[in-house]
């Protein structure tokens, strides 16, 4: 009953397996398994219906003398033994895989590698178009649970299973809308899926993996550059190299496919799914990919994008653009394309690398594609010194200035960040309270009116100076001209059956600051504030 | 953040509030307010560990005030030193029952 297949020898377990038979199914074991003392062992437990604890001990023993044991083909309820008793945690033990059928299911998603079938009411398969998908399909569940134990809302497959000539991985079905599927539903919730994509994003990017568990992404772009370099002109190659080289190893995490149908809404809970690129590196290398996702593939041929995400190039491009500057907390536009030059550098050498190696039938067109992308990378390469976001997000940001999104969700923030700046002079609670109250009444003013129906950003700058100390906070934000100090003043002494409801921010922002003025500047709303301490 | 205690002496419900009344929370009080009216003759809210009042605050004061005089009163006591200059200076020191 062995065969060598695999290298391994083979053996079945069958029936049950208890105390009453326990020591003769040891000796036939045993039988069969020797001369092969040391080598690696299969179990084949395909038709085991149980097994005691007596036969537990049988297979322990056998580990000590085969320390590559694995049992395979075990049921869902053999497995649960097995589990229990910590089994799984010392050898490894396949179970059984069920088969499953899609014809006739609904296709509810289709990526690059597979697609995604309904097969029931609770339940979708995942299905992967490499036969040979089982170690794919164990990668990915493997780093969605380390991703979801360091902190990421993720799905995780809960079984595999046979499909047709491959495999598949089931999943409970999520009443789950992707943010491509709102994009295009509701492009007026572009502002939330910003949000908490960037929130999303910076969530993953401060998680720090453990060595060793996830793939290192700049080994992998490294490796695409090096094939690209030598197809640029002279010296641009070398130096495009040199300047990858020098990003520093990081062990945050990357998502490394981090587009808009990759990112779910579940009721009110945001998902990350499709964990397999999940690595480690700087943040840039993210933007590569999502660069590539939003304008780099379709930079020739918009077309591509429409096809792939359902939106139209134009609302990929003001998602990402807006996404750089909430990411990066900046409306300056020169900042931000500081940012996308360097994210560019990266993302044409990976697109020009892919195409290379994915070659289709259109080569005409796939040559203007990469003719496009390498004269843009070179025109860049000309210009780029580094690939150092940090330096540029840093160096576009004044310590002394908030850039936020004017929502009241943000006025904590707001507030926060005065307050730490009033740390440095002594300021009374009294003097604290006061300006918190003036910045409260300003920015919500903002948040309300200045861009609705839409949403903008406003920046808040906070200065002190001496003798005597006087705060100064200045409001800027994009919206509608608007001069708050031109509304008239509320009759504050009227009966409080005369009094309106509201209108009360402006007047007590004045009462309260010694000097406030307005202008509109640069297509800005520039409101002053001063108060001397 | 805005602790809101709700204990109710018969006809007469006192909330203790406690932290800041601002844009974020004044919506959380309004409703606590709001669902206290029809039961309840006297309301006093207890600003005794009040921090902070902005004009969210200040409004759902005077709507609260509004609503009961018509058939109960609403008392603000425990008021600090800070938040009392902002009633004098909006004039809620007129309107408001205060002490």
């Amino acid at each position: 009953m062995n065969d060598k297949r695999e290298g391994a020898v083979r053996a079945a377990l069958s029936g049950r397996i208890d105390s009453g038979n326990a020591s003769v199914i040891e000796a036939e074991l045993r039988g069969q398994l020797e001369g092969h003392a040391g080598e690696p062992v299969i179990l084949d437990a395909e038709k085991l219906e149980y097994i005691s604890s007596a036969g537990l001990r049988v297979i322990l023993r056998l580990v000590k003398e085969h320390r590559d044991l694995r049992v395979v083909g075990v049921s869902s309820e053999i497995y649960e033994i097995f589990e229990m008793t910590g089994f799984t945690e010392m050898m490894t033990v396949e179970k059984a895989y069920r088969t499953v059928s899609v014809d006739g299911c609904e296709v509810i998603g289709e990526g690059f590698n597979g697609k995604v079938y309904r097969i029931d009411r609770d339940n979708v398969v995942k299905t992967y178009k490499n036969a040979d998908a089982l170690a794919e399909i164990r990668h990915e569940r493997e780093v969605a649970k380390l991703a979801l134990i360091l902190g990421v809302p993720t799905a995780i497959s809960y079984d595999v299973v046979r499909v047709g000539d491959s495999y598949g991985s089931v999943f409970e079905l999520l009443n789950a809308r992707s943010f491509t599927k709102i994009l295009i539903e509701e492009p007026e919730r572009m502002d939330f899926c910003v949000r908490e994509y960037v929130k999303m994003l910076k969530k993953i990017h401060s998680i720090a993996v453990p060595e060793g568990k996830l793939p290192k992404i700049k080994e992998k772009v490294l490796c695409a550059v090096r094939r690209v370099k030598d197809t640029l002109p002279e010296g641009l190659g070398d130096k495009l190299l040199g300047m990858v080289e020098a990003i520093p190893d990081s062990d945050r995490m990357i998502h490394g496919d981090c587009h808009t149908k990759n990112i779910v809404l579940a009721g009110d809970e945001v998902l990350l799914i499709d964990m397999d690129t999940l690595s480690v590196g700087d943040p840039i290398f993210e933007f590569l990919y999502m660069y590539n996702a939003y304008v780099g593939y379709s930079e020739y041929d918009p077309g591509i994008v429409l096809d792939f995400q359902g939106y139209d190039a134009k609302t990929a491009r003001e998602f990402w653009h807006r996404t750089l500057a909430a990411y990066f907390e900046t409306d300056d536009e020169d900042a931000i394309n500081a940012v996308e030059e360097k994210i560019r550098c990266l993302a044409y050498p990976y697109l020009l690398d892919w195409s290379a190696r994915h070659p289709g039938h259109d080569k005409e067109k796939e040559k203007a594609t990469a003719d496009l992308w390498r004269s843009r990378l070179v025109e860049l390469l000309g210009r780029v010194d580094d690939l150092d976001l940090g330096a540029v997000a840093a160096a576009g940001r004044d310590p002394d200035e908030l850039n936020i999104e004017a929502a009241t969700d943000n006025l904590d923030e707001v507030i926060n960040f005065v307050n730490e700046k009033l740390e440095t002079c002594d300021c009374s609670p009294k003097a604290q309270m006061q300006m918190d109250l003036a910045v409260e009444e300003i920015f919500v003013n903002i948040a309300n009116y200045a861009y609705a129906p839409d949403k903008g950003r406003a920046t808040v700058r906070v200065e002190v100076s001496d003798e005597p100390v006087t705060v100064t906070i200045t409001f800027i934000d994009r919206g509608v001209p608007y001069d708050p100090l031109k509304k008239d003043d509320p009759d504050v002494t009227l009966p409080a059956g005369e009094r309106e409801v509201g209108g009360l921010g402006i007047f007590l922002t004045k009462q309260i600051m010694d000097d406030l003025s307005y202008e509109y500047r640069d297509g800005q709303n520039i409101l002053t504030l001063k108060k001397k301490l | 953040m805005l602790n809101i205690t709700k204990t109710v002496e018969g006809e007469k419900t006192v909330f203790s509030v406690e932290g800041r009344l601002d844009t974020n929370t004044a919506p959380e009080m309004e409703k606590a307010i709001r669902e206290t009216i029809p039961e309840a003759r006297e309301i006093v809210i207890d600003f005794e560990k009040l921090d902070y009042i902005s004009s969210a605050g200040l409004r759902v004061l005077l709507s609260a005030h509004k609503a009961m005089s018509s058939g109960g009163t609403l008392r603000i006591s425990n008021v600090n030193q800070p938040i009392t200059e902002i009633f004098e200076v909006t004039g809620f020191s007129e309107i408001l029952n205060i002490g």
